[in-house]
């Protein structure tokens, strides 16, 4: 016995007693060894009691000895990094492992909740749906808050996750889901054969039962194969043993997806090291060895502490040499449970009785019982004396109708064994029935997969490994691998000879699905009150839907309702199975892509200069955009905008705009191709020159609008907006070859190669003159607007320049390889010194595209038509493009449909904001009677207000007409005027000039 | 008048920090090495004129172009395969250039410069594929990526084109990856993030290969 | 999910776009609004196989026709747009 760990062998199992660790549980230390889970330890320290019950607060223990745990629920580790529902049978100790049991208050032992109990009837199957009906609004008020207050599980940690998750993709021929007898085979037939094999096994040790129940596998003892098959494995390089790691999912085409649990078993991961990772594993076959889920047997008083399933107790005894109970019972109707008692008589613990359900016992079993001077009783157990100290005395029924009474401190149960068909289901597969082992086994799989050994329903441990050989070997061979594989491994096949039996009768609870407290009457409740369809028995019971997804009960409540319902088991049927197959923490899923990381970050050109020059940054789409460049003084955003808008206005400021979307459009036949997806013509646009075109949706809706320039004869270089550049080439791809693939067309996006710059105000020539080479002719006559074309700046380099204006200045855009983008920040800022160049950032193209009356996002929201932004005589008559016919519908072209007006606030001190709605003057705001919205707005430096755009009824018809902003949003008032939407140089001389 | 003059900027020049990075106390794992100032030209056939590209282009380049998702090594340039009758010329020093490229390809190609439009990362080290791993869904295993073999795919939902090239002196693998300038910074972090378990070394360099 | 794309091999769904039904056929210039209509808006709502398009824009950027099973998601072909690559339509 180590210190304190009064339920610890001396000798035997795969612990570390060299390796001693301390831990926690509600606050008190205990110690235990490396090898074991904290169920172990806690079990070698002789607590029983480890939670309280869902809805009833009932004292729990643990129950099994794997991932189908649902008592033993547990929060791992404290602070951020506090993990709820954390199940302590798979949890691995490590030194200074702090746990703490959860649903108790205020303490585990003295739970005031338990008095639940008392109110047991009013939380019978379908009590959401009874009890707290009326009144309605006690609903959210009262019951919800008290019952989550009552029943529940633990606590998130309320703060961010501290830790790192990443993903990964993996490939394979064979994919091996489980390390026992079946997956070893598996993995070693088809690792021989040559092909890339991963085996995943959610434990840290592999090996499965073996590690467990022993046995003697080509005459060696089960520990020695395991340990050669182990080491042959590792020799082979294409084979991959993935420990710690869960197969939750299949999915379409081969691909998996499993939780490897890096870090788990240590306080926190080393710096630099992820806590968990997911991985997405593509598979030419599956080899499902998932083995078998040992069932309980439902009964009364079936939850008491140190009730355990019994191969879960010689688990406990065998692999971590620590004893759940000193006089152990077995309850068992089937032969495998006598493991168990064969076990613990090993380990020198005392047999209390075994009690067999089956009318026989063989005689092997039956000497062995008179060896170890203990009782085999013919019946079942029908009650439990005990509490949360654990079983005290069992009562029997004997078969024939009397009682008797066993003393003992523990009761293992086996009610036979459920294989796992999780995996093998999840394509809607629907397990069948198999009598003679009296569970469901796969019917078929998802493609490519097949199962093995337990989780198909052999349970002898030859068959598991002549089955895992033989679908490994075959998956191997039809992933095109065919090296030899040898033999299979030969050992005998145990006897299993079960008698199904599923509930005993009784007085007191007896449990089905122990996480959500769904007991045996809540199903024949259920069925009562007709609720029979599986589906409706899982729903109205919640039976298997708390996070062990009813791994141990399931099967068994189905018996239950096939048995009160008349029908056979296969009869009622399963429920749909879906992954996860344990749940898999969000952060995992997420991995790499949170906080800042969340998505990709698009950076432009002169980013890094932008961000020197102390720019405020806004995320748009990817994008990070300067948005306004704040100077030493200024009071708040809105100074520092008009400060650039008046820049740029009296001089000249600079912008960039790379973000725009940035495609060449070459071939024979490009002039042809934007004809198409444009409304406008650009096959007849001269070689030098720019033209704004404007592209529809097929159903006449608005898509994007932007400059396209004619490089050469066979080469346009066509823009799109910032938020629309991806999407806009998907479209246009889609038209080059598949709606006009008799079109010489080639698309290229150039989005990166460029940075571009919009130059703008009355002293952008003057600048432009110091950058660009003075051989080329800028003058209105030598470069008019709208021209586009290369020129070659002082110091050698190429440009591209288009004399467009967004802001209605002066202006031109200068595009630049981008790579001297940054220069060219630079650049502009030094020769424009003399002239007062400003940089502007997003908000002052804004105010000034606004000021001009051109629409941006807010207007093209895919519900305008070229016409409500008054554009629709750009839409040629001459041919057919995409959204020509769609945009003639009747309500695209209704005489009253909102249209893009100028707003501005009557009270010119008065605050525009967009979203608010216009309503008739006088009028009461109602649905019936609003007439559209604001769309976008600023404060206008050259109007010295704010104004803005909008979507009005008629809105063209009606500029000087008072109307009413209606903003309910933000609880506001005031009348507005609708008027010409370029409130700036209406005439267009000065970007002309 | 200023003075002023034209310094090319790589994407990664912000971000790329020469050294180690991440795990310390370990042979680091994985080498990452940004390739600077290259040339590169995306050609692309024109309609019906596959077949002329690439017998023009082999008399320019003395290779056969790739016509599956593979590079080719010629004298002076690597030709990345970049979808159906396209790829990338990737070369140094002006040899393949727009201005050179285009008068000999021009009739059967349509010709984009997209030098300054993707950024080069070169990645090998023994932990090489198992970082990659965490970034790309394609198999790199030698058997399904040999050398010669490339991509065009997706990290972090952006476009890349990744090859194999010839492996390094000790045997290692070689990686290479094409990102877009503007999502350079951004991805060069993700793959900081993946490596930094297994200790990086960190450089730039001009060289090709 | 994975798709077989006919120019880089099989690759995962992430790097596809879905965009719908492949057997409308975009009517010719100067067909009716109700043709246009029946094009733009009307999809059979299949259970079983159906031919869709899906964009390779995270590889080659190709367009796709691909069978696929809706009842099942097993795909039974995928071919190139008719225009994909340099490919020569008509005359």
């Amino acid at each position: 016995m180590a210190g304190g760990q009064t339920n610890r062998l001396d000798s035997g199992g795969l612990i570390d007693r060299s390796a001693p660790l301390n831990f926690r549980f509600d606050g008190k230390t205990f110690s235990g060894f490396q090898g074991d889970t904290l169920a172990s330890a806690l079990i070698a320290n002789g607590v029983k009691l480890v939670g309280r019950s869902f809805k009833y607060h009932r004292p729990r223990g643990i129950l099994t000895a794997g991932s189908e745990e649902p008592n033993a629920l547990v929060e791992l580790r404290t602070g951020a990094r506090r993990e709820p529902n954390t199940k302590a049978t798979t949890a691995e100790l490590y030194e200074g492992l702090e746990a703490a049991s959860q649903n108790r208050w205020p303490s585990l032992r003295h739970d005031v909740m338990s008095v639940n109990q008392l109110f047991a009837p009013i939380f019978v199957a379908g009590f959401y749906y009874k009890t707290f009906m009326w009144p309605a609004k006690f609903w959210e008020a009262v019951y919800e808050p008290a019952i989550r207050r009552a029943a529940g599980l633990g606590r998130a940690a309320g703060v961010a996750d501290p830790d790192h998750y990443d993903k990964a993709w993996a490939h394979c021929d064979v994919l091996v889901a489980g390390s026992g007898p079946a997956g070893l085979a598996a993995a070693l037939a088809a690792g021989r054969s040559g092909a890339r094999v991963i085996l995943c096994e959610e434990d840290f040790s592999p090996g499965g039962r073996l590690l467990s129940d022993g046995g003697t596998i080509e005459g060696l003892p089960a520990a020695e194969w395991l340990s050669r098959t182990l080491a042959e494995l590792a020799t082979l390089p294409d084979v991959r043993i993935m420990t710690r790691t869960t197969l939750f999912g299949v999915y379409d085409g081969g691909t998996y997806g499993a939780i490897e649990r890096v870090n788990d078993h240590l306080p926190s991961p080393p710096e630099h090291q992820v806590r968990q990772r997911l991985w997405r594993i593509v598979a030419r076959r599956c080899v499902v060895a998932a083995g078998a889920i040992e069932r309980p047997i439902v009964f009364a008083g079936n939850d008491t502490p140190s009730v355990m399933m019994a191969s879960a107790m010689r688990t406990y005894v065998a692999r971590y040499a620590a004893t759940p109970a000193k006089r152990i019972a077995l309850f068992t109707n089937n032969e495998d449970g006598w493991r168990t008692v064969e076990i613990a008589l090993g380990a020198g613990l005392q047999i209390a009785a075994v009690i067999d359900a089956r009318p026989d016992v063989s005689p092997a079993h039956r000497s062995l019982a008179s060896k170890g001077g203990f009782p085999v009783l013919h019946g079942s157990v029908s009650g439990v004396d005990g509490g949360k100290d654990g079983v005290k005395k069992i009562a029997v029924s004997l078969t024939g109708g009397a009682r008797a009474e066993v003393e003992a401190d523990g009761l293992a149960v086996s009610g036979g064994w459920n294989p796992a068909v999780g995996l093998t289901s999840y394509h809607r597969g629907r397990p069948k029935w198999l009598d003679d082992i009296a569970a469901f086994v796969p019917d078929g799989a998802p493609p490519g997969m097949v199962a093995v050994g337990a989780a198909n329903g052999a349970f002898g441990l030859g068959a598991c490994l002549a089955q895992g050989f033989a679908a490994g070997s075959a998956a191997a061979h039809d992933a095109g691998h065919s090296g030899k594989a040898g033999t299979a491994p030969v050992a005998d096949d145990e006897a299993f000879s079960l008698t199904p039996l599923w509930h005993v009768a009784g007085k007191g609870k007896a449990f089905v699905d122990y996480q959500h407290d769904v007991t045996a009457s809540d199903i024949e409740l259920a069925q009562r009150e007709g609720f029979e369809s599986v589906e409706h028995l899982k729903r109205y019971t919640t039976l298997g839907m708390a996070t062990d997804q009813g791994k141990t009960s399931n099967v068994a409540g189905l018996a239950i309702m096939a048995a009160v319902s008349g029908r056979s088991i296969p009869e009622t049927g399963t429920t749909i199975y879906r992954p996860p197959y344990v749940p898999v923490a969000i952060g995992a899923f997420a991995g790499h892509h949170r906080d800042e990381t969340f998505h990709a970050t698009r950076l432009t050109p002169s980013h890094h200069w932008a961000a020197e020059q102390g720019a405020v940054f806004v995320d748009t789409g990817l994008w990070k955009r300067a948005q306004w460049y704040p100077r030493a003084g200024e009071k708040d955003w809105l100074e520092s905008v008009t400060r650039e808008v008046s820049a740029v206005r009296g001089g000249v400021g600079f912008c960039d705009v790379s973000t725009l979307g940035k495609i060449d459009v070459h071939g024979a036949d490009a002039g042809a191709f934007l004809d198409r997806v444009y409304i406008n013509t650009f096959s007849n646009l001269a070689v030098g020159k720019a033209r704004y075109g404007l592209m529809l949706r097929e159903d006449g809706m608005v898509y994007d609008d932007g400059t396209t320039s004619r490089l050469a004869e066979d080469h346009y270089f066509l823009t799109t907006t910032t938020a629309k550049a991806g999407l806009v080439m998907q479209h246009l791809e889609f038209c080059r070859q598949v709606l006009f693939p008799e079109l010489d067309v080639q698309l290229t996006s150039v989005s990166d190669q460029w940075a571009q710059f919009s130059i703008a105000g009355p002293k952008t020539r003057d600048l432009l003159k110091e950058i660009v080479d003075p051989a080329e002719d800028l003058s209105n006559e030598g470069f008019p607007f709208m021209g586009a074309r290369e020129v070659r700046l002082r110091g050698g380099i190429k440009a591209r320049l288009f004399r467009i204006s967004f802001s209605g200045e002066m202006a031109f855009e200068i595009s630049v390889p981008a790579r001297f983008g940054d220069a060219m920040a630079r650049n502009l800022m030094l020769a424009g010194a003399p002239f007062g160049v400003t940089p502007y950032g997003t908000e002052a193209l804004g105010v000034m595209r606004v000021e001009k009356g051109h629409i941006a996002g807010p207007e093209l929201s895919g519900t305008t038509t070229a016409a409500d932004l008054g554009l629709g005589k750009m839409m040629s008559t001459k041919k057919d493009f995409i959204g020509r016919v769609m945009a003639g519908r009747e309500a695209l072209v209704a005489p009253d449909r909102q249209v893009v007006v100028g707003i501005k606030p009557v009270d010119k001190a008065r605050r525009l904001r967009s979203g608010a709605h216009i309503i008739p003057k006088g009028q009461t705001p109602g649905p019936g009677n609003d007439q559209g919205y604001v769309t976008s707005v600023c404060f206008s430096p050259t109007s010295d207000q704010w104004i803005g755009l909008g979507l009005v009824e008629r809105g063209r018809e009606r500029m000087g007409e008072i109307v009413h902003a209606h903003d309910p949003l933000r609880g506001e008032d005031y009348d507005v005027e609708l008027c010409n939407p370029v409130f700036y140089d209406p005439d267009g001389g000065r970007q002309r000039g | 008048m200023a003075e002023f003059s034209w310094v090319s900027r790589s994407p990664l020049e912000h971000a790329l920090a020469p050294g180690a990075h991440g795990a310390r106390g370990v042979e680091a794992g994985v080498s990452l090495t940004e390739i600077r100032n290259f040339d590169l030209i995306q050609v692309m056939a024109r309609r019906g004129k596959a077949a002329e590209l690439a017998r023009v282009a082999n008399g320019r380049f003395g290779v056969a172009t790739p016509n599956a998702p593979t590079v080719v090594q010629a004298q002076d340039a690597t030709l990345i395969w970049s979808g159906p009758d396209q790829f990338f010329v990737l070369s140094k020093g002006g040899k393949h250039t727009m201005d050179t490229l285009a008068p000999a390809l021009s009739g059967p190609a349509s010709l984009s410069d997209q030098s300054h439009a993707r950024a080069l990362v070169r990645i090998s080290g023994a932990r090489a594929r198992t970082m990659l791993a965490k970034l790309s869904s394609i198999d790199l295993h030698p058997s399904a990526f040999p050398i010669g073999a490339a991509a065009a795919t997706s990290i972090d939902h952006t476009s890349v084109t990744l090859w194999r090239g010839g492996d390094r002196p000790d045997g290692q693998a070689v990686f290479n990856l094409l990102v877009f300038s503007t999502f350079a910074g951004s991805l060069w972090h993700t793959m900081l993030d993946a490596a930094a378990e297994y200790g990086v070394t960190i450089a730039h360099s001009e060289e090709l290969a | 999910m994975r798709i077989v794309c006919p120019f880089c091999g099989e690759r995962e769904l992430g790097e596809f776009t879905y965009l719908g039904d492949a057997k409308p056929v975009r009517p010719a210039a100067g067909a009716s609004e109700d043709e246009v209509f029946d094009y733009v808006y009307l999809r059979d709502n299949v259970a079983g196989e159906t031919s869709e398009y899906w964009y390779h824009g995270g590889g080659c950027r190709t367009w796709l026709k691909i069978a696929r099973n809706t009842l099942t998601h097993e795909i039974s072909s995928v071919e190139p747009a008719a225009g994909a690559g340099a490919a020569k339509v008509g005359a």
